[in-house]
C-alpha cells in the first residue's frame, strides 16, 4: 500500500460523515463506520479467564524459583525523623538471614511514616520479618505536618527544604502543565485559563461560591507490590514483577544495577490491579527494584519482596486530598459567565495533586475559565497517578457546584449541563441518558419526596467525563507468525493488567487471519517479546491492536502470495481469502494445507502503530488526540433517620471508540463504577494529626465497596469511529471513573436539598447536612 | 505473626489447666477470627493456641439446648451462622447474628468468640501506638479520630464494644456460665467490664476460665424483638450504631421492654431511660421519638461523633417500629 490519502466515514450514532486522512506508506485501509467485522467487536470472555478462576495463573506473587529467599523491609515509624544510627549486624545474626542492607544512612531525614530505612533478607519470610527486631536504629523525630490545611500555614513545619522535581511515569495524564514554584511547603503550578474570569464574575447576576474537599485514596490494588528478583550472571537478571509497564521495569532495573537494558529480562504473566501506582521496578514511596536486587546478589539467591497491604497503603501511592474552593457566575438567562477554581491537594511528600480538566475543558460555552491548583507537601507517602489523575476530585466540586447553581438559577441541572457543553458525542449522552434514565420523571418523584419530608428518599444526578486517547504511535512492535503447523502465535512485550488486552489482541489476529479465536496463541508479559508500551493514559488498546492489525495484515499478504503461486493466480488480487482458506477461481487451497508450503518454519512479519492521525469529532485540548466524552447518572436512596446512602442504580453512557470486545470494555465501565462509588461512599486514608500515621492501612477500617454496595450498572457504548488509527480503539479505563462519585453526589443534593461538599458521602456528614446533628459543643475532645 | 503450637486438647479440664498454667503465653482458640487478627497485627504473641473446638467431654459446648429452668442453653462454640438460622430464637437475635461481619466469618465466629473479642479501637489495634488499654498513659482517641468511639459511658477509654451479640442478647436477659475453679451463672452485663473499672479489660473471666454457655430465661408471653444496624458499607463491615430490642405485647401495652444500644458505649449500652418511656404504654410514634430522644439524653459524644446521636435514634425508632409492628413512616 502505497503513503497517501484515505477517504474514512467517521462519526456516531446517524451522524457520520467522510473525512480524509492522511496514511503512511504500509498502513493498512483503517477499519471505520462502514466497515463489517466478524470477530472484533463480538462479545467473546476472556481467554485466560478458565486460568484466573481455577488458580492456574501464576501471578509475582505465585513465583518459586529455585532457591527463593525472602525480603522484608524495616520502615520509618515516624512521620519526620532524622537517622540516627542504624546497625544491621545483630540482624546479621539472627536465624536464616542471609543479607542485610542499609537503604537509610544515618544523618538522613525521613519524610513520612512507612520509608524505607533497611532490608534484609532471610531462609523464610517468619524468619526475615523477626529479624527486622533485631535491627538496632535509632531516630531523633522533627516536628511534623499530615494535615493538608495545617500545612498550608506559614509556620507550619516544612516537609522538602530544597525545590522539588517532578516525578511523572506513563500512569500520569500526557501534557499536564509543568513548570512552578515553591513557597514553604506550597507549590504553585501554572493555570489553565481563558477569558477573563474576574469580568466574567462582574459580569454575572447569579453566582455561587463554596469549597469542596475530597480525600487521600489509596490505591489498593489486590495483588500487593511485588518483585522477585534472580540474578542469571553478574551482568544480568530476571525480575517477576506486578506491574503495568513491563519495559519501565527494565529500564529502571538496568540503571540502577548498571546493566544493558537486554540483559534485563522482565516477567508479568499475569497481574493483579495497578490502577496507576505500578510503573517501574520500585513503589513511588519504597525503593523495591535496588532492594530486591541487592538482597539477591549478596544472598546469591533468588529474592521475593512481596509488600503486605500495610506498606502497600503507606508508601505505594495513593489520590491526593483537595480543597477547591469553586466560584461561578451566571447571566440572568442562565448562560455561566465565569468558572473559577482555586484548588490545593496533598500527594504527601510527592507532587500531583491537580485536579484535571473536568472544570476548564467540559462546560466550555462559558467564556471565561480559570482554574489552579497547587500542591501542599505533607508528611505522608508521596501521591502518584491514580486511574484518572485530578480527574475524579475535580469533577466532584464541578459538578455539585453546577447543580447548587442550577437550583439557584431554578433551571434544572441536566439542562444547564447541555447549555454549556459543546462535544456533540456529549451532548448526544446527555440526551439518550435523559430518555433511558427516565430523568424527568425520577426528577419529579425526588422533588416530591422531598416536599413531602419523607424519610426515605431517593435522589438522581448526572455528571460528565473528559479524557484524551493518548495511544501512542512507534511505540508498540507486534509480531506474529504463521507456522508450517498452520500454528498462530502473536508476540508482543506487553502485559494485561486485567483490562482483557490478551484476549482483543486475538480478536485482531483471527479477523484479521479469518482463523478462529481459539486457533490464535497470544504470547506477552516478557520483555524479550518486543517492544510495547505501559498501560497508562488508558492507551493499551489505542496503542497495541493497530500495530498487530499491521502484523497481522502483512502475514496475510504473504500468504495471500503464497496461495496465489499455489493457485496459479495471475495477480494477487485474483487470490480470495475466506476462513477455509485461499481461492481463485474454481481452485481453492485450505489454510492448513497452504501453510505445508512455507519455505522454511513461519512466516513472521512485525507491525508497529503510526502517530494518531486523526480526531473525529474534537481534539482534546487542542492537541492530536480524540477528546473521549463520558456521561453518567445515578440513583441513590437515602435515610433521613440513619443519614445512609446507597448507590442504587448508574447508567454510564461512554464513548471508547470502536468497541473491541463488549464483554471487556464493559468490565472497564464496571471498575471504572464501582472505583467511583467506593470512592463517592466509604474508601477514606484517615491519618491521626497528632502522631502522624495512618490509622486505618488494611483492608478492614479502609473501607472498600464489596458485594452489597456495587449499584445496579447499565452501560451504553456510544460508539465513536473516530479515525484516530486502523482499528478505531480508543481507551476507556479511565474515563469511565471520572463521574461517578460526582454523580452520585449530585444525586444526594438532590435528595435532601443540602449539599454534602464533601467525600466520602459518609452517614456523619449527611446526618450534619441534615442539621440532625445536636449544635451544642462537643463535651470532650 | 510469631510461630506458636496449637495445641488440641480433647477434655474441658486440661484445655482450662493448660491456659491456667500460663494465661499470657496460652490463649483459648474458638473460630480464631479476633486471635488470629491480633496475631497478624502483632498485638499478642501467645505461645500456644489451646483449641476449645477439640473438648469433646462437655456437649453443651456446642448445639441450642433445653435449659432445666425452661429457656435455652446456647453453647459457647454456636457460630454466629447457627444462631442466625435457628429458627426457634427470638428475632433479635437471629437477626444480630445474620448481619453481623460476613457469611464467611459468620461460619466461622462463634458465639463464645464474639462476646470477649478484643475492640476495633484504631489505636488500640496499631501496633506502634501504646494508649491506656495497652498500659499507656492517656486515651489517644479522646484527643484524635474518634468518630467510631463511645458517647455513652466513656472515659477514661472510649472504645465501643464491639459484640453484636451482646447488645441482643442483653435484651434477652441473658446470663453465663463460666467453668473456672468457681464454675457460676452470671448475667451477661455482669460479664463486661467498663473502663472505669479497668480500661485495659472488657470482661471479667479470670486466667484459664472459659465461658461454657449463654442461658436464656423463658419468653414472656407474647415477647417480640428486633434489631437495627447501620453501616457505612454493607458489605464486610462493622456498626456505626445498632439497637437491639424486646417486648412483650400481650395486652396491648409494652412491658418488659428491654432497649440496648450497640457501638455507643465502651460495654453493651442499656437505656433504662428509653425503657421507662416505653413501659407499660401502647406503641406510637410518637412514644418511640420519646423514647429514644430520652435514650441519648445522657450521651456526651466526642468531637467527631455526635452524628452518632441521631443515628441511635433513628435505630432505635426502627428497632421500635418493627418489634411492635408499627408499620415506618415512608
Ligand atoms: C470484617 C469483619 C466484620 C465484623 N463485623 C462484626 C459485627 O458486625 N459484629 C460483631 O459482633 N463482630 C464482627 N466481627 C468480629 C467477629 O464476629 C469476631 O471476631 C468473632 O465473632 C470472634 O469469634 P471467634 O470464635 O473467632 O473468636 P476467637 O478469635 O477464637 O476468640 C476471641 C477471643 O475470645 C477468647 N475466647 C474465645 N472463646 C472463648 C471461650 N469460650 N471462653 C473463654 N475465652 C474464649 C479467645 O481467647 C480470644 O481472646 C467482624 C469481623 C470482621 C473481620
Ligand atoms: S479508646 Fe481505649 S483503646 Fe482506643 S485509644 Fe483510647 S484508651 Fe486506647
Amino acid at each position: 500500500m502505497a503513503d497517501g490519502t484515505r477517504k474514512l466515514k467517521v462519526g456516531f450514532a446517524d451522524q457520520l460523515r467522510d473525512i480524509e486522512v492522511a496514511l503512511p506508506a504500509g498502513e493498512p485501509q483503517p477499519w471505520d463506520a462502514t466497515t463489517k467485522l466478524d470477530v472484533v467487536g463480538k462479545p467473546h470472555p476472556r481467554i485466560e479467564a478458565a486460568a484466573k478462576v481455577t488458580g492456574a495463573a501464576r501471578y509475582t506473587h505465585d513465583q518459586r524459583p529455585a532457591g527463593l529467599v525472602h525480603a522484608a523491609v524495616l520502615r520509618c515509624p515516624h512521620p519526620c525523623a532524622v537517622l540516627d544510627a542504624l546497625d544491621l549486624e545483630p540482624a546479621r545474626g539472627a536465624p536464616g538471614v542471609l543479607a542485610v542492607l542499609a537503604v537509610a544512612k544515618p544523618g538522613d531525614r525521613l519524610l513520612f511514616a512507612g520509608q524505607d530505612v533497611a532490608a534484609l533478607a532471610a531462609t523464610t519470610p517468619q524468619q526475615a520479618h523477626a529479624a527486622l527486631a533485631r535491627i538496632a536504629v535509632r531516630y531523633s523525630p522533627q516536628p511534623f505536618v499530615v494535615d493538608t490545611t495545617a500545612a498550608m500555614q506559614p509556620d507550619a513545619p516544612l516537609v522538602h527544604r530544597a525545590q522539588v522535581r517532578e516525578r511523572s511515569t506513563e500512569g500520569d495524564e500526557p501534557g499536564t502543565p509543568t513548570g512552578s514554584s515553591q513557597r514553604g511547603n506550597l507549590r504553585m503550578s501554572p493555570s489553565q485559563k481563558k477569558g477573563d474570569v474576574d469580568k466574567g464574575l462582574r459580569q454575572a447576576k447569579v453566582t455561587h461560591e463554596a469549597t469542596y474537599s475530597t480525600q487521600a485514596h489509596t490505591h489498593s490494588a489486590l495483588e500487593t507490590h511485588s518483585i522477585v528478583l534472580r540474578w542469571d550472571s553478574p551482568t544480568s537478571l530476571t525480575a517477576w514483577c506486578s506491574t503495568q509497564g513491563i519495559f519501565s521495569v527494565r529500564d529502571e532495573l538496568a540503571e540502577v544495577f548498571g546493566l544493558k537494558p537486554q540483559d534485563v529480562h522482565v516477567i508479568t504473566d499475569y497481574m493483579g490491579g495497578g490502577f496507576g501506582a505500578k510503573f517501574g521496578a520500585s513503589a513511588p514511596g519504597s525503593r523495591l527494584g535496588f532492594i530486591a536486587g541487592e538482597l539477591a546478589r549478596q544472598a546469591r539467591a533468588p529474592v521475593a519482596l512481596l509488600l503486605d497491604r500495610r506498606e502497600e497503603h503507606l508508601c505505594t501511592g495513593n489520590r491526593p486530598d483537595s480543597i477547591q474552593q469553586v466560584t461561578l457566575g451566571a447571566a440572568a438567562d442562565g448562560s455561566l459567565t465565569a468558572i473559577k477554581v482555586l484548588a490545593h491537594g496533598s500527594g504527601g511528600i510527592g507532587t500531583g495533586a491537580g485536579v484535571g480538566r473536568n472544570a476548564f475543558a467540559i462546560y466550555t460555552k462559558c467564556p471565561n475559565i480559570r482554574v489552579e491548583s497547587h500542591d501542599v507537601f505533607t508528611h505522608a507517602g508521596p501521591a502518584t497517578a491514580f486511574r484518572a489523575p485530578g480527574h475524579p476530585q475535580g469533577a466532584f466540586a464541578i459538578e455539585l457546584a453546577l447543580d447548587e447553581l442550577a437550583v439557584k438559577l431554578g433551571k434544572d441541572p441536566l439542562e444547564l449541563r447541555l447549555a454549556h457543553n459543546e462535544h456533540p458525542v456529549r451532548r448526544h449522552q446527555f440526551e439518550l441518558g435523559r430518555k433511558q434514565f427516565d430523568w424527568d420523571n425520577k426528577r419529579k418523584r425526588v422533588a416530591d419526596e422531598r416536599q413531602r419530608n419523607t424519610r426515605l428518599r431517593h435522589g438522581v444526578g448526572v455528571a460528565a467525563s473528559i479524557w484524551g486517547d493518548f495511544g501512542r504511535g512507534k511505540a508498540v512492535v507486534a509480531s506474529l507468525s504463521v507456522g508450517r503447523d498452520g500454528s498462530i502465535e502473536l508476540r508482543n512485550g506487553l502485559q494485561d493488567i486485567g483490562g482483557g488486552i490478551t484476549t482483543v489482541v486475538a480478536q485482531v489476529v483471527a479477523e484479521v487471519l479469518r482463523r478462529p479465536l481459539a486457533d490464535i496463541r497470544v504470547r506477552i508479559g516478557t520483555s524479550e517479546l518486543g517492544p510495547s508500551v505501559g498501560s497508562g493514559g488508558s492507551n493499551t488498546t489505542s496503542s497495541v491492536t493497530p500495530a498487530v492489525r499491521a502484523a497481522a495484515e502483512a502475514v496475510l499478504q504473504q500468504l495471500r502470495e503464497l496461495a496465489g503461486k499455489q493457485l496459479a493466480a495471475r495477480r494477487p488480487e485474483d487470490v480470495l481469502w475466506d476462513s477455509k482458506g485461499a481461492r481463485v477461481g474454481g481452485k481453492s487451497i485450505a489454510f492448513v494445507d497452504l501453510c505445508k508450503h512455507i519455505a522454511g518454519e513461519a512466516i513472521v512479519a512485525t507491525g508497529t502503530r503510526p502517530d494518531t492521525y486523526g480526531a473525529y469529532p474534537s481534539r482534546f485540548m487542542g492537541g492530536n488526540s480524540v477528546a473521549i466524552a463520558g456521561v453518567q447518572f445515578a440513583e441513590v436512596e437515602l435515610d433521613t433517620w440513619t443519614g445512609l446512602v446507597r448507590a442504587t442504580h448508574v447508567l454510564a453512557l461512554h464513548d471508547c471508540g470502536r468497541v473491541m470486545n463488549p464483554l471487556t470494555c464493559r468490565s472497564q465501565i464496571t471498575g471504572g463504577i464501582i472505583l467511583g462509588t467506593s470512592y463517592a461512599l466509604s474508601e477514606q486514608r484517615v491519618m491521626d494529626k497528632r502522631h502522624g500515621v495512618m490509622l486505618n492501612p488494611n483492608l478492614d477500617s479502609y473501607k472498600i465497596a464489596g458485594a452489597r454496595d456495587v449499584p445496579a450498572i447499565d452501560v451504553v457504548f456510544t460508539e465513536v469511529h473516530t479515525g484516530a488509527n486502523n482499528t478505531g480503539a480508543i481507551g476507556i479505563g479511565e474515563p469511565a471513573t471520572i463521574p461517578t462519585a460526582a454523580a452520585i453526589a449530585c444525586a444526594v443534593f438532590s435528595a435532601i436539598g443540602t449539599p454534602v461538599r464533601s467525600l466520602p458521602l459518609t452517614p456523619d456528614r449527611v446526618l450534619a447536612a441534615l442539621g440532625a446533628i445536636p449544635t451544642a459543643a462537643p463535651a470532650r475532645g | 505473626m510469631q510461630p506458636f503450637a496449637l495445641i488440641r486438647p480433647t477434655t474441658l479440664l486440661a484445655a482450662r489447666d493448660r491456659v491456667h498454667e500460663h494465661p499470657r503465653a496460652r490463649l483459648f482458640r474458638a473460630g480464631g477470627v479476633d486471635l488470629l487478627d491480633r496475631m497478624k497485627e502483632g498485638l499478642d504473641a501467645p505461645a500456644e493456641l489451646i483449641d476449645l473446638r477439640t473438648i469433646a467431654d462437655e456437649k453443651s459446648l456446642r448445639g441450642i439446648n433445653p435449659d432445666p429452668a425452661g429457656g435455652c442453653q446456647l453453647g459457647a462454640l454456636v457460630t454466629l451462622a447457627e444462631l442466625a438460622a435457628a429458627a426457634e430464637l427470638d428475632a433479635v437475635l437471629r437477626e444480630a447474628a445474620g448481619s453481623a461481619a460476613t457469611p464467611g466469618i459468620r461460619n466461622l465466629a462463634t458465639l463464645g468468640g464474639n462476646l470477649l473479642q478484643r475492640p476495633r479501637c484504631w489505636y488500640y489495634r496499631n501496633v506502634d501506638l501504646v494508649c491506656l488499654k495497652k498500659g499507656g498513659d492517656a486515651c489517644l482517641a479522646v484527643t484524635g479520630e474518634n468518630k467510631y468511639h463511645a458517647i455513652l459511658g466513656g472515659g477514661p477509654s472510649f472504645i465501643v464494644h464491639p459484640s453484636t451479640l451482646a447488645a441482643a442478647l442483653l435484651a434477652l436477659d441473658a446470663s453465663v456460665d463460666i467453668a473456672g475453679d468457681t464454675p457460676r451463672n452470671i448475667p451477661l452485663a455482669d460479664l463486661f467490664v467498663g473502663p472505669k473499672q479497668d480500661p485495659t479489660r472488657e470482661h471479667s473471666l479470670g486466667p484459664g476460665e472459659l465461658l461454657l454457655r449463654v442461658v436464656l430465661p423463658p419468653a414472656p408471653p407474647g415477647r417480640r424483638s428486633a434489631y437495627a444496624v447501620a453501616k457505612e458499607k454493607q458489605s464486610h463491615d462493622w456498626p456505626l450504631v445498632e439497637a437491639a430490642v424486646s417486648l412483650s405485647l400481650a395486652t396491648g401495652v409494652m412491658t418488659q421492654v428491654r432497649v440496648v444500644l450497640g457501638h455507643v458505649a465502651p460495654t453493651p449500652w442499656r437505656s433504662r431511660e428509653a425503657e421507662a418511656v416505653l413501659e407499660n404504654q401502647a406503641p406510637s410514634a410518637d412514644l418511640f421519638r420519646k423514647a429514644a430522644a430520652a435514650a441519648l439524653a445522657p450521651a456526651r459524644p466526642l468531637r467527631h461523633n455526635a452524628y452518632k446521636l441521631p443515628l441511635a435514634q433513628g435505630l432505635l425508632r426502627e428497632a421500635l417500629h418493627r418489634a411492635a409492628d408499627l408499620p415506618l413512616p415512608e
